[in-house]
């Protein structure tokens, strides 16, 4: 197979590119839409970070040695967790705790499961897999978690009086809370599911848009791309599933009472 | 009289979790409710009267004392085979979704028996006794009105079969008759049942002619009790006396 080499781009095509966020910024202050600061901000903030990160990667690769990358991991596991806690204004009880279990368990089963059953990595932390596909389904896993908690704390809150009147009638906890850990579930899939159903005809999604730029075989792209949606879809719900459940007894005693709160 | 539910020195404090306030709302509560009676347990609003009877099923814990049973302490046992024998009717009548029927059927659910039909003779009893037209049995919950949704909460209650039936306000959205008559039936059930009923009602003329005996709390202290009709009519403790001038009397 003729082998294809990707068009690496010179830091002066950089430069050039940066020059339509220059024309955005002149076209805000001419029309007055106010936004050049943001746009400045955003773009200088992007390529700085995107640059260290690129440095960083480029930096393991060469090492060859599984403790950086495990460790970036655990970085990109604490900032999710610090992301869900700045989205969801309704905490749950001990916020952190199950929030940090959660992610932690359910990305890296997800993970594993995908890294070394499906594609079976080798050796197993190659950082030129690891790091994007577990960095994929921690991002996703994260929206999904703000929305369980935050959807299970609002809504143990306003059903206050439809879980009192179950347990009343002798409704264990589980099952006076059955309806809002439904409700608070489905909205934790709801993103996946459609960005599954929508994949291919609304957008070509990024993982795959990346990997046929630099130069891999377009079926081999979209197997990728639809392993890897299985995984986030399991991750998120894996992810919520353990949200919810520790979630929901942390707001009821042992004796099937909803703490004051 | 054989004893069903006893309170032996009840404390329960509150703490204002954002205010870091820790607030005694009952402050030593003893009192003793016999099989078969109607009690009517009244006081001004704050007083600590929906926190004291949300002690007795088991919604929440008491800072101190116990809570007897039967003789057992409710500590001891199961809290929701408890809350099905002490039936605690919140003032909030919440329907869940779907018809009456479906709201009734919730209680053999919940007791892990099968849902019997419509016309079941448990179900028939229990909505004539709570004065519900029966054809309202098929409308959807919800969509009744807040008399109607209080007598579906009522009999989805009693259809638990309980021991004990707390009710707090739980005639407060009924029309004179209405209340008159669901009092009157229930009234029966503790005569020909056995049922022990314990009533919170601003209500004073409606629980003065149904109440066997009163307790009036205050401050988180029970000030006074007795049996009818000398426990409404002639109170001793002067903030009693105070209520009974101040409260209308509604009706008539």
């Amino acid at each position: 197979m003729e082998e294809k080499t990707i068009i690496d781009l010179a830091y002066s095509d950089l430069a050039v590119v940066y020059g339509v966020i220059l024309f955005l910024v002149g076209l805000s202050r001419w029309q007055q839409i106010g936004q050049e600061r943001a746009l400045l901000i955003a773009a200088a903030r992007m390529g700085v970070q995107l640059l260290a990160a690129g440095y960083l990667l480029h930096l393991i690769f060469a090492l060859q040695s599984p403790w950086p990358v495990m460790l970036i991991l655990v970085v990109m596991g604490v900032f999710a967790i610090q992301t869900v806690a700045s989205r969801v204004k309704t905490r749950i009880p001990r916020f952190y705790t199950i929030v940090t279990s959660s992610i932690f368990i359910g990305c890296g089963v997800m993970t594993f499961f995908f890294c070394q059953i499906v594609i079976g990595l080798e050796p197993w932390y190659d950082p030129r897999y690891l790091i994007p596909l577990t960095g994929m389904i921690i991002g996703n896993s994260m929206t999904g978690a703000s929305l369980a908690a935050e959807r299970l704390a609002s809504e143990m809150k306003e059903r206050r009086d439809e879980i009192e009147t179950a347990l009343c009638l002798g409704a264990s906890s589980r099952m006076a809370a059955f309806d809002v850990v439904r409700s608070a579930f489905r909205a934790a899939l709801i993103p996946s599911i459609n960005s599954m159903a929508a994949m291919g005809i609304v957008f070509l999604p990024g993982m795959m848009t990346g990997q046929i730029l630099s130069g891999t075989e377009p079926m081999i792209a979209v197997k990728y791309q639809i392993a890897i949606m299985c995984a986030i879809t399991g991750s998120v719900a894996v992810t919520s599933l353990l949200i919810l459940i520790q979630g929901r007894r942390a707001y009821f005693t042992g004796a099937h009472q909803l703490i004051d709160r | 009289m054989m004893e069903v539910l006893r309170a032996e020195g009840i404390f329960k404090s509150r703490t204002d979790s954002r205010k870091g306030l820790t607030k005694e709302i009952l402050k030593g509560i003893d009192l003793s409710l016999g099989k078969g009676e109607l009690w009517a347990l009244i006081g001004p609003s704050g007083g600590g009267k929906t926190t004291l009877i949300r002690l007795f099923n088991r919604l929440e814990e008491p800072s101190a004392g116990r809570i007897l049973f039967h003789g057992q302490d409710i500590r001891d046992g199961n809290p929701l085979e408890l809350r099905r024998r002490v039936m605690l009717i919140q003032q909030k009548a919440f329907m869940f979704s779907g018809t009456v029927l479906d709201n009734l059927q919730r209680s053999f659910v919940l007791g892990g028996e099968a849902p019997p039909p419509a016309d079941d003779r448990r179900i028939r009893r229990a909505v004539d006794l709570c004065c519900l037209p029966a054809n309202l049995i098929g409308e959807e919950a919800r969509a009744l009105s807040a008399g109607q949704q209080q007598r579906v909460h009522l009999a989805r209650g009693l259809l638990c079969r309980p021991e004990i039936l707390i009710l707090d306000e739980g005639t407060s959205a009924l029309d004179r008759p209405t209340a008159e008559e669901l009092i009157s039936n229930f009234r029966n059930l503790c005569r020909e049942e056995g049922l022990t009923i314990l009533m919170v009602s601003h209500d004073l003329p409606l629980m003065e002619r149904a109440a066997d005996k009163g307790l009036y709390l205050e401050g988180g202290k029970i000030l006074e009790q007795g049996a009818a009709p000398d426990f409404f009519r002639k109170p001793e403790s002067p903030q009693m006396i105070r209520f009974m001038a101040e409260m209308p009397a509604r009706g008539e």
